[in-house]
Protein backbone atom coordinates (compact mmCIF):
# COMPACT_ATOMS: atom_id res chain seq x y z
CA UNK A 1 0.00 0.00 0.00
CA UNK A 2 1.37 3.68 -1.04
CA UNK A 3 0.62 6.44 1.78
CA UNK A 4 1.11 9.96 1.11
CA UNK A 5 2.39 12.16 4.06
CA UNK A 6 1.72 15.25 2.86
CA UNK A 7 -1.78 13.82 2.25
CA UNK A 8 -2.05 13.03 5.93
CA UNK A 9 -0.63 15.76 7.10
CA UNK A 10 -2.54 18.26 5.14
CA UNK A 11 -5.94 16.23 6.15
CA UNK A 12 -4.49 16.17 10.15
CA UNK A 13 -4.21 20.28 9.22
CA UNK A 14 -7.37 20.89 8.18
CA UNK A 15 -9.61 18.51 10.30
CA UNK A 16 -8.03 20.53 13.26
CA UNK A 17 -6.35 17.33 14.57
CA UNK A 18 -3.27 19.52 15.52
CA UNK A 19 -2.56 22.82 14.31
CA UNK A 20 0.53 24.15 12.08
CA UNK A 21 2.52 25.69 15.18
CA UNK A 22 2.47 22.06 16.84
CA UNK A 23 3.29 20.04 13.78
CA UNK A 24 6.21 22.80 13.29
CA UNK A 25 7.72 22.84 16.76
CA UNK A 26 7.23 19.24 16.43
CA UNK A 27 9.65 19.01 13.48
CA UNK A 28 11.74 21.85 15.03
CA UNK A 29 12.49 19.42 18.03
CA UNK A 30 12.65 16.52 15.97
CA UNK A 31 15.86 18.73 13.99
CA UNK A 32 16.89 19.96 17.55
CA UNK A 33 17.58 15.92 18.53
CA UNK A 34 17.95 13.95 15.64
CA UNK A 35 20.41 16.24 13.68
CA UNK A 36 23.62 15.98 15.31
CA UNK A 37 23.35 12.43 14.17
CA UNK A 38 22.38 13.02 11.02
CA UNK A 39 24.13 16.50 10.03
CA UNK A 40 21.29 16.68 7.32
CA UNK A 41 20.73 21.08 8.33
CA UNK A 42 23.54 23.24 7.55
CA UNK A 43 21.19 26.42 8.52
CA UNK A 44 17.61 25.93 10.58
CA UNK A 45 15.00 28.42 10.44
CA UNK A 46 13.13 28.35 13.07
CA UNK A 47 11.47 31.60 13.27
CA UNK A 48 10.92 31.63 9.57
CA UNK A 49 9.33 28.30 9.65
CA UNK A 50 7.22 29.56 12.84
CA UNK A 51 6.04 32.88 11.11
CA UNK A 52 4.52 31.05 8.11
CA UNK A 53 2.59 28.13 10.60
CA UNK A 54 1.50 31.14 12.19
CA UNK A 55 -0.22 32.31 8.98
CA UNK A 56 -1.48 28.97 8.37
CA UNK A 57 -3.13 28.81 11.25
CA UNK A 58 -5.12 32.41 11.27
CA UNK A 59 -6.44 30.67 7.74
CA UNK A 60 -7.63 27.45 9.23
CA UNK A 61 -9.31 29.17 12.26
CA UNK A 62 -10.92 31.89 9.87
CA UNK A 63 -12.39 28.73 8.74
CA UNK A 64 -10.69 29.13 4.98
CA UNK A 65 -9.69 26.71 2.78
CA UNK A 66 -5.72 25.66 2.57
CA UNK A 67 -3.76 24.22 -0.02
CA UNK A 68 -1.97 21.21 0.27
CA UNK A 69 1.24 22.26 0.80
CA UNK A 70 0.29 24.64 2.91
CA UNK A 71 1.74 24.91 6.28
CA UNK A 72 3.89 21.67 5.48
CA UNK A 73 7.23 21.43 6.84
CA UNK A 74 10.05 20.59 4.27
CA UNK A 75 13.37 21.71 3.37
CA UNK A 76 15.38 23.32 0.48
CA UNK A 77 18.76 22.10 -0.47
CA UNK A 78 21.33 25.04 -0.26
CA UNK A 79 22.03 25.65 -3.72
CA UNK A 80 18.78 26.92 -4.19
CA UNK A 81 18.14 30.87 -3.28
CA UNK A 82 16.31 31.89 -0.20
CA UNK A 83 16.02 36.16 0.19
CA UNK A 84 17.82 36.51 3.55
CA UNK A 85 18.77 33.14 4.53
CA UNK A 86 22.17 32.16 3.84
CA UNK A 87 22.67 29.79 0.97
CA UNK A 88 26.29 28.62 1.16
CA UNK A 89 26.40 25.39 -1.55
CA UNK A 90 27.86 23.84 0.92
CA UNK A 91 31.24 25.44 0.25
CA UNK A 92 33.62 28.03 1.52
CA UNK A 93 33.50 30.21 -0.49
CA UNK A 94 29.52 31.32 -0.02
CA UNK A 95 29.99 30.17 4.04
CA UNK A 96 28.95 33.63 4.51
CA UNK A 97 26.50 34.46 1.05
CA UNK A 98 23.05 35.63 2.18
CA UNK A 99 20.47 35.99 -1.02
CA UNK A 100 18.56 38.71 -1.71
CA UNK A 101 16.19 37.10 -3.90
CA UNK A 102 14.23 34.04 -4.24
CA UNK A 103 14.65 31.14 -6.46
CA UNK A 104 11.46 30.37 -8.37
CA UNK A 105 10.50 27.26 -6.80
CA UNK A 106 10.91 29.06 -3.58
CA UNK A 107 8.62 31.95 -4.11
CA UNK A 108 6.23 29.57 -5.78
CA UNK A 109 6.21 27.19 -2.75
CA UNK A 110 6.65 30.40 -0.01
CA UNK A 111 2.96 31.75 -1.63
CA UNK A 112 1.59 28.70 -0.83
CA UNK A 113 2.85 29.11 3.03
CA UNK A 114 5.16 26.05 2.57
CA UNK A 115 7.14 25.56 6.25
CA UNK A 116 10.97 26.16 5.59
CA UNK A 117 12.61 24.24 8.55
CA UNK A 118 16.14 24.98 7.35
CA UNK A 119 18.25 24.55 4.51
CA UNK A 120 20.32 21.53 3.61
CA UNK A 121 23.81 19.78 3.21
CA UNK A 122 25.08 18.94 -0.18
CA UNK A 123 28.56 18.06 -1.70
CA UNK A 124 30.32 21.47 -2.39
CA UNK A 125 28.19 23.19 -5.28
CA UNK A 126 27.25 19.50 -5.90
CA UNK A 127 29.75 18.49 -6.64
CA UNK A 128 29.98 14.53 -5.44
CA UNK A 129 28.28 11.09 -4.85
CA UNK A 130 28.42 10.81 -1.28
CA UNK A 131 28.10 14.35 0.12
CA UNK A 132 31.32 14.06 1.74
CA UNK A 133 32.24 17.05 -0.47
CA UNK A 134 30.85 19.46 1.76
CA UNK A 135 32.75 22.18 3.86
CA UNK A 136 30.25 21.47 6.78
CA UNK A 137 31.12 17.44 6.81
CA UNK A 138 28.69 14.88 4.86
CA UNK A 139 25.32 13.84 5.62
CA UNK A 140 24.08 10.18 7.13
CA UNK A 141 22.28 7.83 6.20
CA UNK A 142 19.38 7.78 8.28
CA UNK A 143 18.89 3.46 7.80
CA UNK A 144 22.53 3.73 9.11
CA UNK A 145 24.35 6.52 10.09
CA UNK A 146 27.89 4.36 10.12
CA UNK A 147 26.78 4.93 5.68
CA UNK A 148 26.41 7.92 3.93
CA UNK A 149 23.38 9.77 2.88
CA UNK A 150 24.67 9.76 -0.78
CA UNK A 151 25.04 13.45 -3.06
CA UNK A 152 25.23 15.52 -4.08
CA UNK A 153 21.41 16.30 -2.60
CA UNK A 154 22.16 14.10 0.52
CA UNK A 155 20.77 16.68 3.09
CA UNK A 156 17.43 16.23 1.96
CA UNK A 157 17.57 12.30 1.11
CA UNK A 158 18.27 12.38 5.33
CA UNK A 159 16.12 14.95 6.47
CA UNK A 160 13.16 13.31 4.46
CA UNK A 161 14.51 9.57 4.89
CA UNK A 162 15.01 10.89 8.68
CA UNK A 163 11.57 12.36 8.71
CA UNK A 164 13.25 15.90 10.11
CA UNK A 165 11.32 17.05 7.25
CA UNK A 166 8.14 16.16 5.65
CA UNK A 167 9.57 17.08 1.72
CA UNK A 168 12.36 18.77 0.43
CA UNK A 169 13.82 19.89 -3.06
CA UNK A 170 17.08 18.86 -4.44
CA UNK A 171 19.06 19.32 -7.51
CA UNK A 172 20.09 16.56 -10.08
CA UNK A 173 22.82 17.37 -12.40
CA UNK A 174 23.73 13.62 -12.68
CA UNK A 175 21.82 11.81 -10.19
CA UNK A 176 21.88 14.17 -7.16
CA UNK A 177 18.78 13.49 -6.41
CA UNK A 178 17.99 9.87 -7.58
CA UNK A 179 21.11 8.26 -6.16
CA UNK A 180 20.48 9.83 -2.62
CA UNK A 181 17.04 9.21 -3.08
CA UNK A 182 17.78 5.27 -3.31
CA UNK A 183 20.28 5.48 -1.21
CA UNK A 184 18.01 6.92 1.84
CA UNK A 185 14.54 4.62 0.77
CA UNK A 186 12.61 7.47 -0.43
CA UNK A 187 11.26 8.65 -3.71
CA UNK A 188 13.39 11.06 -5.60
CA UNK A 189 12.85 12.51 -8.82
CA UNK A 190 15.19 14.31 -11.86
CA UNK A 191 12.09 16.01 -14.29
CA UNK A 192 12.31 16.54 -17.61
CA UNK A 193 15.17 19.38 -18.60
CA UNK A 194 13.22 22.97 -18.74
CA UNK A 195 10.04 21.18 -16.87
CA UNK A 196 11.20 23.36 -13.59
CA UNK A 197 12.83 26.84 -13.58
CA UNK A 198 16.20 27.25 -11.87
CA UNK A 199 16.44 30.50 -11.72
CA UNK A 200 18.01 31.13 -8.15
CA UNK A 201 19.57 27.64 -8.43
CA UNK A 202 23.44 28.18 -7.81
CA UNK A 203 24.86 26.77 -11.16
CA UNK A 204 26.66 23.80 -11.78
CA UNK A 205 26.34 22.48 -14.97
CA UNK A 206 23.44 24.67 -16.90
CA UNK A 207 23.42 22.20 -19.66
CA UNK A 208 21.95 19.49 -17.52
CA UNK A 209 20.95 20.87 -14.03
CA UNK A 210 17.41 20.46 -12.86
CA UNK A 211 15.71 21.16 -9.87
CA UNK A 212 13.18 18.51 -8.05
CA UNK A 213 11.27 16.93 -5.62
CA UNK A 214 12.35 14.46 -2.55
CA UNK A 215 9.79 12.75 -0.75
CA UNK A 216 8.56 9.86 1.36
CA UNK A 217 5.91 8.79 -1.40
CA UNK A 218 5.61 8.82 -5.22
CA UNK A 219 1.96 10.40 -4.75
CA UNK A 220 4.15 13.44 -2.67
CA UNK A 221 6.58 13.28 -5.79
CA UNK A 222 3.97 13.87 -7.99
CA UNK A 223 2.11 16.92 -5.65
CA UNK A 224 5.24 18.62 -5.23
CA UNK A 225 5.78 18.43 -8.86
CA UNK A 226 2.45 19.51 -9.83
CA UNK A 227 3.15 22.66 -7.85
CA UNK A 228 6.94 23.74 -8.43
CA UNK A 229 6.68 22.95 -12.63
CA UNK A 230 5.40 25.92 -13.33
CA UNK A 231 6.56 28.22 -17.19
CA UNK A 232 9.30 31.33 -15.33
CA UNK A 233 10.14 33.75 -17.85
CA UNK A 234 13.33 34.55 -15.52
CA UNK A 235 14.88 31.01 -16.65
CA UNK A 236 15.45 30.86 -20.25
CA UNK A 237 15.38 27.57 -20.38
CA UNK A 238 11.64 27.09 -18.94
CA UNK A 239 8.59 25.78 -20.31
CA UNK A 240 6.48 24.88 -17.30
CA UNK A 241 4.47 21.24 -17.40
CA UNK A 242 3.82 19.95 -20.58
CA UNK A 243 -0.23 18.32 -20.37
CA UNK A 244 -2.73 17.82 -17.65
CA UNK A 245 -1.57 17.30 -13.86
CA UNK A 246 0.17 14.22 -13.02
CA UNK A 247 -1.70 13.13 -10.01
CA UNK A 248 -4.47 13.55 -11.73
CA UNK A 249 -3.37 10.09 -13.67
CA UNK A 250 -1.50 8.86 -10.76
CA UNK A 251 -3.58 5.76 -10.46
CA UNK A 252 -4.27 4.71 -14.05
CA UNK A 253 -4.17 1.13 -14.16
CA UNK A 254 -1.04 0.32 -16.31
CA UNK A 255 -2.11 -2.85 -18.00
CA UNK A 256 -0.59 -2.66 -21.46
CA UNK A 257 1.88 -0.13 -20.34
CA UNK A 258 5.77 -1.16 -22.36
CA UNK A 259 8.12 -1.08 -19.69
CA UNK A 260 11.58 -1.20 -21.37
CA UNK A 261 14.31 -2.70 -20.68
CA UNK A 262 18.20 -2.43 -21.70
CA UNK A 263 21.10 -5.11 -20.83
CA UNK A 264 23.41 -2.27 -20.58
CA UNK A 265 21.90 -1.29 -17.98
CA UNK A 266 22.82 -3.94 -15.74
CA UNK A 267 26.19 -4.26 -17.00
CA UNK A 268 28.50 -4.44 -13.83
CA UNK A 269 25.72 -3.79 -11.13
CA UNK A 270 26.11 -5.71 -7.74
CA UNK A 271 23.82 -8.86 -7.62
CA UNK A 272 21.65 -8.00 -4.61
CA UNK A 273 20.59 -4.62 -6.93
CA UNK A 274 20.54 -6.47 -9.68
CA UNK A 275 17.68 -9.00 -7.75
CA UNK A 276 15.36 -6.53 -6.52
CA UNK A 277 15.27 -4.77 -9.56
CA UNK A 278 14.30 -8.39 -11.58
CA UNK A 279 12.17 -8.63 -8.78
CA UNK A 280 10.10 -5.17 -9.46
CA UNK A 281 10.10 -6.39 -13.03
CA UNK A 282 7.81 -9.25 -11.87
CA UNK A 283 5.84 -7.24 -10.10
CA UNK A 284 4.92 -4.93 -13.33
CA UNK A 285 4.35 -8.38 -15.20
CA UNK A 286 1.68 -8.95 -13.10
CA UNK A 287 0.47 -5.57 -12.77
CA UNK A 288 -0.25 -6.46 -16.68
CA UNK A 289 2.36 -4.33 -18.12
CA UNK A 290 4.37 -5.72 -20.78
CA UNK A 291 8.14 -5.69 -20.63
CA UNK A 292 10.45 -4.89 -24.06
CA UNK A 293 13.41 -5.31 -24.45
CA UNK A 294 15.77 -3.04 -26.81
CA UNK A 295 19.77 -2.04 -27.25
CA UNK A 296 21.34 1.21 -26.03
CA UNK A 297 24.83 0.59 -27.29
CA UNK A 298 26.56 4.21 -26.55
CA UNK A 299 25.24 3.71 -22.77
CA UNK A 300 28.43 3.42 -22.03
CA UNK A 301 29.85 6.18 -23.27
CA UNK A 302 27.35 8.36 -21.17
CA UNK A 303 29.74 8.73 -18.12
CA UNK A 304 33.02 9.86 -19.74
CA UNK A 305 30.72 12.43 -21.73
CA UNK A 306 28.90 13.46 -18.84
CA UNK A 307 32.07 14.42 -17.13
CA UNK A 308 33.40 16.00 -19.92
CA UNK A 309 30.49 18.23 -20.08
CA UNK A 310 29.78 18.45 -16.29
CA UNK A 311 32.91 19.49 -15.59
CA UNK A 312 33.64 22.11 -19.19
CA UNK A 313 30.16 23.89 -17.98
CA UNK A 314 31.54 24.27 -14.30
CA UNK A 315 34.74 25.76 -14.81
CA UNK A 316 32.91 27.97 -16.92
CA UNK A 317 30.12 28.55 -14.31
CA UNK A 318 32.43 28.64 -11.78
CA UNK A 319 34.56 31.81 -12.82
CA UNK A 320 32.20 34.20 -11.51
CA UNK A 321 33.89 33.55 -7.78
CA UNK A 322 36.20 36.19 -7.20
CA UNK A 323 35.61 37.46 -3.58
CA UNK A 324 35.12 40.71 -5.35
CA UNK A 325 30.83 40.83 -5.48
CA UNK A 326 29.96 38.23 -3.11
CA UNK A 327 31.23 35.29 -0.89
CA UNK A 328 34.79 34.48 0.90
CA UNK A 329 37.49 37.01 -0.08
CA UNK A 330 41.19 36.32 0.77
CA UNK A 331 43.32 38.58 2.92
CA UNK A 332 47.26 39.91 1.97
CA UNK A 333 47.50 39.89 -1.67
CA UNK A 334 49.36 41.77 -4.18
CA UNK A 335 47.01 42.64 -6.70
CA UNK A 336 43.00 42.26 -7.96
CA UNK A 337 44.28 39.25 -9.74
CA UNK A 338 46.75 37.73 -6.93
CA UNK A 339 43.46 38.50 -4.87
CA UNK A 340 41.04 36.48 -7.35
CA UNK A 341 43.52 33.54 -7.14
CA UNK A 342 44.14 33.18 -3.60
CA UNK A 343 40.13 33.62 -3.00
CA UNK A 344 39.58 30.76 -5.37
CA UNK A 345 42.66 28.63 -4.40
CA UNK A 346 41.37 28.95 -0.23
CA UNK A 347 37.88 28.91 -0.99
CA UNK A 348 36.69 26.06 -3.31
CA UNK A 349 37.66 22.36 -2.19
CA UNK A 350 39.73 19.44 -3.55
CA UNK A 351 36.91 18.52 -5.78
CA UNK A 352 35.65 21.52 -6.91
CA UNK A 353 39.66 22.22 -7.85
CA UNK A 354 39.85 18.82 -9.76
CA UNK A 355 36.52 19.56 -11.49
CA UNK A 356 37.37 23.55 -12.46
CA UNK A 357 40.74 22.17 -13.74
CA UNK A 358 39.42 19.37 -15.99
CA UNK A 359 36.85 21.55 -17.22
CA UNK A 360 39.32 23.89 -18.57
CA UNK A 361 41.67 21.01 -20.01
CA UNK A 362 39.04 19.81 -21.96
CA UNK A 363 38.15 23.12 -23.48
CA UNK A 364 41.55 24.30 -23.75
CA UNK A 365 42.78 24.21 -27.91
CA UNK A 366 44.54 21.05 -28.13
CA UNK A 367 42.03 19.21 -26.72
CA UNK A 368 38.64 20.77 -27.41
CA UNK A 369 37.88 18.63 -30.63
CA UNK A 370 39.19 15.49 -28.58
CA UNK A 371 36.83 16.23 -25.57
CA UNK A 372 34.49 18.59 -25.49
CA UNK A 373 33.29 18.33 -28.92
CA UNK A 374 33.90 14.39 -29.42
CA UNK A 375 31.42 14.15 -26.16
CA UNK A 376 28.63 17.14 -27.44
CA UNK A 377 28.71 14.80 -30.40
CA UNK A 378 28.20 11.70 -28.63
CA UNK A 379 25.43 13.54 -26.41
CA UNK A 380 23.54 13.81 -29.72
CA UNK A 381 23.95 10.28 -30.33
CA UNK A 382 22.89 9.03 -26.98
CA UNK A 383 19.75 11.33 -27.05
CA UNK A 384 19.31 10.01 -30.58
CA UNK A 385 19.21 6.20 -29.25
CA UNK A 386 16.72 7.10 -26.43
CA UNK A 387 14.43 9.06 -28.66
CA UNK A 388 14.68 5.42 -30.74
CA UNK A 389 13.63 3.58 -27.59
CA UNK A 390 10.72 5.52 -26.76
CA UNK A 391 9.03 5.42 -29.86
CA UNK A 392 8.82 1.48 -28.63
CA UNK A 393 8.15 1.58 -25.16
CA UNK A 394 6.28 4.22 -22.37
CA UNK A 395 9.12 4.01 -19.57
CA UNK A 396 12.22 2.47 -19.14
CA UNK A 397 13.23 0.64 -15.78
CA UNK A 398 16.69 0.52 -14.77
CA UNK A 399 18.46 0.84 -10.87
CA UNK A 400 18.88 3.97 -9.39
CA UNK A 401 22.71 3.31 -8.43
CA UNK A 402 25.20 0.05 -9.15
CA UNK A 403 25.16 -0.69 -5.44
CA UNK A 404 23.63 0.46 -1.60
CA UNK A 405 25.00 3.47 0.51
CA UNK A 406 29.08 3.14 0.94
CA UNK A 407 30.36 3.34 4.39
CA UNK A 408 31.66 7.20 5.70
CA UNK A 409 34.96 7.47 4.28
CA UNK A 410 34.39 5.39 1.70
CA UNK A 411 33.62 7.00 -1.42
CA UNK A 412 37.03 8.95 -1.77
CA UNK A 413 39.85 6.80 -2.53
CA UNK A 414 39.40 6.20 -6.32
CA UNK A 415 38.88 8.81 -8.32
CA UNK A 416 37.36 7.44 -11.72
CA UNK A 417 35.50 4.20 -9.29
CA UNK A 418 33.84 6.91 -7.06
CA UNK A 419 32.61 8.39 -10.47
CA UNK A 420 31.67 5.02 -12.03
CA UNK A 421 28.60 5.04 -8.79
CA UNK A 422 26.89 7.75 -11.25
CA UNK A 423 26.83 5.60 -14.29
CA UNK A 424 23.18 4.57 -14.42
CA UNK A 425 21.80 8.08 -13.62
CA UNK A 426 23.86 10.47 -15.93
CA UNK A 427 21.95 9.52 -19.72
CA UNK A 428 18.91 11.52 -18.23
CA UNK A 429 20.50 14.20 -17.54
CA UNK A 430 22.67 13.99 -20.85
CA UNK A 431 19.29 13.50 -22.66
CA UNK A 432 17.37 15.98 -20.35
CA UNK A 433 14.85 13.33 -19.80
CA UNK A 434 12.90 13.15 -16.62
CA UNK A 435 13.73 9.92 -14.31
CA UNK A 436 11.80 8.81 -11.03
CA UNK A 437 13.79 6.97 -8.22
CA UNK A 438 11.61 4.30 -5.99
CA UNK A 439 12.62 2.27 -3.72
CA UNK A 440 12.42 -1.64 -4.27
CA UNK A 441 13.97 -3.47 -1.62
CA UNK A 442 17.08 -3.73 1.06
CA UNK A 443 20.29 -5.28 1.27
CA UNK A 444 21.66 -7.46 3.86
CA UNK A 445 22.38 -4.95 5.89
CA UNK A 446 19.07 -3.54 5.98
CA UNK A 447 20.27 -0.50 3.29
CA UNK A 448 18.07 0.39 1.08
CA UNK A 449 17.98 -0.66 -3.14
CA UNK A 450 16.17 2.00 -5.40
CA UNK A 451 15.05 1.64 -8.77
CA UNK A 452 14.52 4.12 -11.66
CA UNK A 453 11.57 4.53 -13.67
CA UNK A 454 12.29 6.93 -16.86
CA UNK A 455 10.81 8.72 -19.07
CA UNK A 456 10.31 10.67 -22.64
CA UNK A 457 10.41 14.37 -22.55
CA UNK A 458 7.46 15.76 -20.55
CA UNK A 459 6.07 12.54 -19.48
CA UNK A 460 6.63 12.65 -15.57
CA UNK A 461 2.60 11.98 -15.52
CA UNK A 462 3.92 8.85 -17.01
CA UNK A 463 6.67 7.69 -14.86
CA UNK A 464 4.63 8.53 -11.58
CA UNK A 465 1.71 6.57 -12.64
CA UNK A 466 4.33 3.41 -13.28
CA UNK A 467 6.15 4.60 -9.62
CA UNK A 468 2.51 4.30 -8.02
CA UNK A 469 1.25 1.03 -8.92
CA UNK A 470 4.59 -0.73 -8.42
CA UNK A 471 4.64 1.39 -4.92
CA UNK A 472 0.93 0.35 -4.07
CA UNK A 473 1.78 -2.95 -5.15
CA UNK A 474 4.95 -4.02 -3.36
CA UNK A 475 5.48 -0.99 -1.15
CA UNK A 476 9.09 -1.37 -0.23
CA UNK A 477 9.31 2.02 1.72
CA UNK A 478 10.57 1.75 5.84
CA UNK A 479 10.49 4.43 8.19
CA UNK A 480 13.73 4.87 9.33
CA UNK A 481 14.01 5.71 13.11
CA UNK A 482 14.61 8.97 13.26
CA UNK A 483 12.88 12.31 13.50
CA UNK A 484 8.98 12.74 13.75
CA UNK A 485 6.53 9.70 14.13
CA UNK A 486 3.21 10.42 12.66
CA UNK B 1 48.70 11.42 -19.98
CA UNK B 2 48.22 14.53 -18.03
CA UNK B 3 51.72 16.57 -16.82
CA UNK B 4 52.54 18.59 -14.39
CA UNK B 5 53.38 21.25 -16.56
CA UNK B 6 50.19 21.16 -18.16
CA UNK B 7 48.37 21.40 -14.80
CA UNK B 8 50.35 24.22 -13.81
CA UNK B 9 48.92 26.09 -17.53
CA UNK B 10 45.53 25.12 -16.93
CA UNK B 11 45.86 26.50 -13.62
CA UNK B 12 46.76 29.88 -14.60
CA UNK B 13 44.21 29.94 -16.85
CA UNK B 14 41.54 28.79 -14.12
CA UNK B 15 42.72 31.79 -11.78
CA UNK B 16 43.98 28.43 -9.06
CA UNK B 17 46.76 28.03 -7.27
CA UNK B 18 48.18 24.49 -7.13
CA UNK B 19 50.26 23.98 -4.18
CA UNK B 20 53.64 21.70 -4.27
CA UNK B 21 51.80 19.41 -1.89
CA UNK B 22 48.90 18.96 -4.23
CA UNK B 23 50.32 18.59 -7.55
CA UNK B 24 51.64 15.22 -7.54
CA UNK B 25 47.86 13.53 -6.12
CA UNK B 26 46.50 16.27 -9.01
CA UNK B 27 48.94 15.17 -11.90
CA UNK B 28 48.03 11.54 -11.07
CA UNK B 29 43.73 12.01 -10.67
CA UNK B 30 43.70 13.62 -13.58
CA UNK B 31 45.48 11.52 -15.73
CA UNK B 32 43.32 8.29 -14.44
CA UNK B 33 39.99 10.64 -15.00
CA UNK B 34 41.13 11.53 -18.90
CA UNK B 35 42.07 8.41 -19.81
CA UNK B 36 38.85 7.35 -19.19
CA UNK B 37 37.41 9.98 -20.94
CA UNK B 38 39.82 9.00 -23.46
CA UNK B 39 37.53 6.17 -24.10
CA UNK B 40 34.76 8.43 -25.86
CA UNK B 41 37.34 8.37 -28.80
CA UNK B 42 36.91 4.56 -29.65
CA UNK B 43 33.20 5.70 -30.31
CA UNK B 44 32.74 6.42 -34.34
CA UNK B 45 31.76 10.16 -35.01
CA UNK B 46 27.93 10.41 -36.14
CA UNK B 47 26.56 12.89 -38.47
CA UNK B 48 24.43 15.30 -36.57
CA UNK B 49 26.24 17.61 -34.09
CA UNK B 50 24.38 17.83 -30.64
CA UNK B 51 22.68 21.12 -30.71
CA UNK B 52 19.55 21.54 -27.96
CA UNK B 53 17.76 18.74 -25.79
CA UNK B 54 14.08 19.06 -26.17
CA UNK B 55 14.04 21.13 -29.69
CA UNK B 56 14.57 24.23 -27.48
CA UNK B 57 14.25 27.27 -29.07
CA UNK B 58 14.80 30.85 -28.06
CA UNK B 59 12.04 32.74 -26.34
CA UNK B 60 12.54 36.92 -27.30
CA UNK B 61 10.69 39.28 -25.19
CA UNK B 62 10.48 43.29 -25.89
CA UNK B 63 13.26 44.96 -24.76
CA UNK B 64 11.56 46.68 -21.98
CA UNK B 65 12.76 49.10 -19.21
CA UNK B 66 11.66 47.20 -15.72
CA UNK B 67 12.91 47.42 -12.48
CA UNK B 68 16.46 45.54 -11.90
CA UNK B 69 17.91 44.49 -8.17
CA UNK B 70 18.35 47.11 -5.63
CA UNK B 71 21.82 48.41 -5.64
CA UNK B 72 22.60 49.40 -1.84
CA UNK B 73 21.26 45.35 -1.45
CA UNK B 74 23.44 43.91 -4.17
CA UNK B 75 26.17 45.90 -2.44
CA UNK B 76 25.86 43.68 1.41
CA UNK B 77 27.40 40.70 -0.11
CA UNK B 78 30.53 42.58 -0.94
CA UNK B 79 33.62 42.42 1.28
CA UNK B 80 34.40 46.24 0.38
CA UNK B 81 32.65 48.47 -1.72
CA UNK B 82 32.10 52.32 -1.42
CA UNK B 83 29.75 55.04 -3.45
CA UNK B 84 27.71 52.34 -4.72
CA UNK B 85 30.50 50.79 -6.35
CA UNK B 86 32.66 47.52 -5.63
CA UNK B 87 35.76 48.08 -4.62
CA UNK B 88 39.41 46.24 -5.67
CA UNK B 89 42.74 47.39 -5.30
CA UNK B 90 44.33 50.03 -7.93
CA UNK B 91 44.13 48.05 -11.26
CA UNK B 92 46.23 50.68 -13.18
CA UNK B 93 49.28 52.52 -11.28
Amino acid sequence: MSESKIAKLHQGLADKEFSCKELTEKYIDAIEKDNEALNAYVTVTPETALVAAEKVDKKIAAGEKIGLLEGIPMTLKDNISTDGIRTTCCSKILEDYTPIYDATVWDILKKQNAVLLGKTNMDEFAMGSSCENSYFGGAKNPHNTGHVAGGSSGGVASAVGGNIAAYGLGSDTGGSIRQPASFCGIVGMKPTYGAVSRYGLIAYASSLDQIGPITTSVEDCAMVFDAIAQYDKMDSTSQGRKGAAACNTLKNDIKGMKIGIAKEYFEGIRDDVRKSVEQAIDVYRSLGAEIVEFDLPSLKYALPVYYIIACAEASSNLGRYDGIRYGYKAENYKDVNDMIKKTRSTGFGAEVKKRILLGTYVLSSGYYDAYYKKAQNLRGKIVQEFRNVFSGCDVVLAPTVPMTAFENGHAVSDPVETYQTDICTVPVNICGLPAVSVPCGFDDKGLPIGMQLIGNSFAEAKILNAAWQYENAANQFRAADFGVKL
Amino acid sequence: MVTKEEIMKIAILSKLSVGDDEIDQLTEDMSEIISFADTINNAADVESDFDNINNLSNVLRDDEVVPSLDREKILRNAKDSDEGCFMVKNIMK
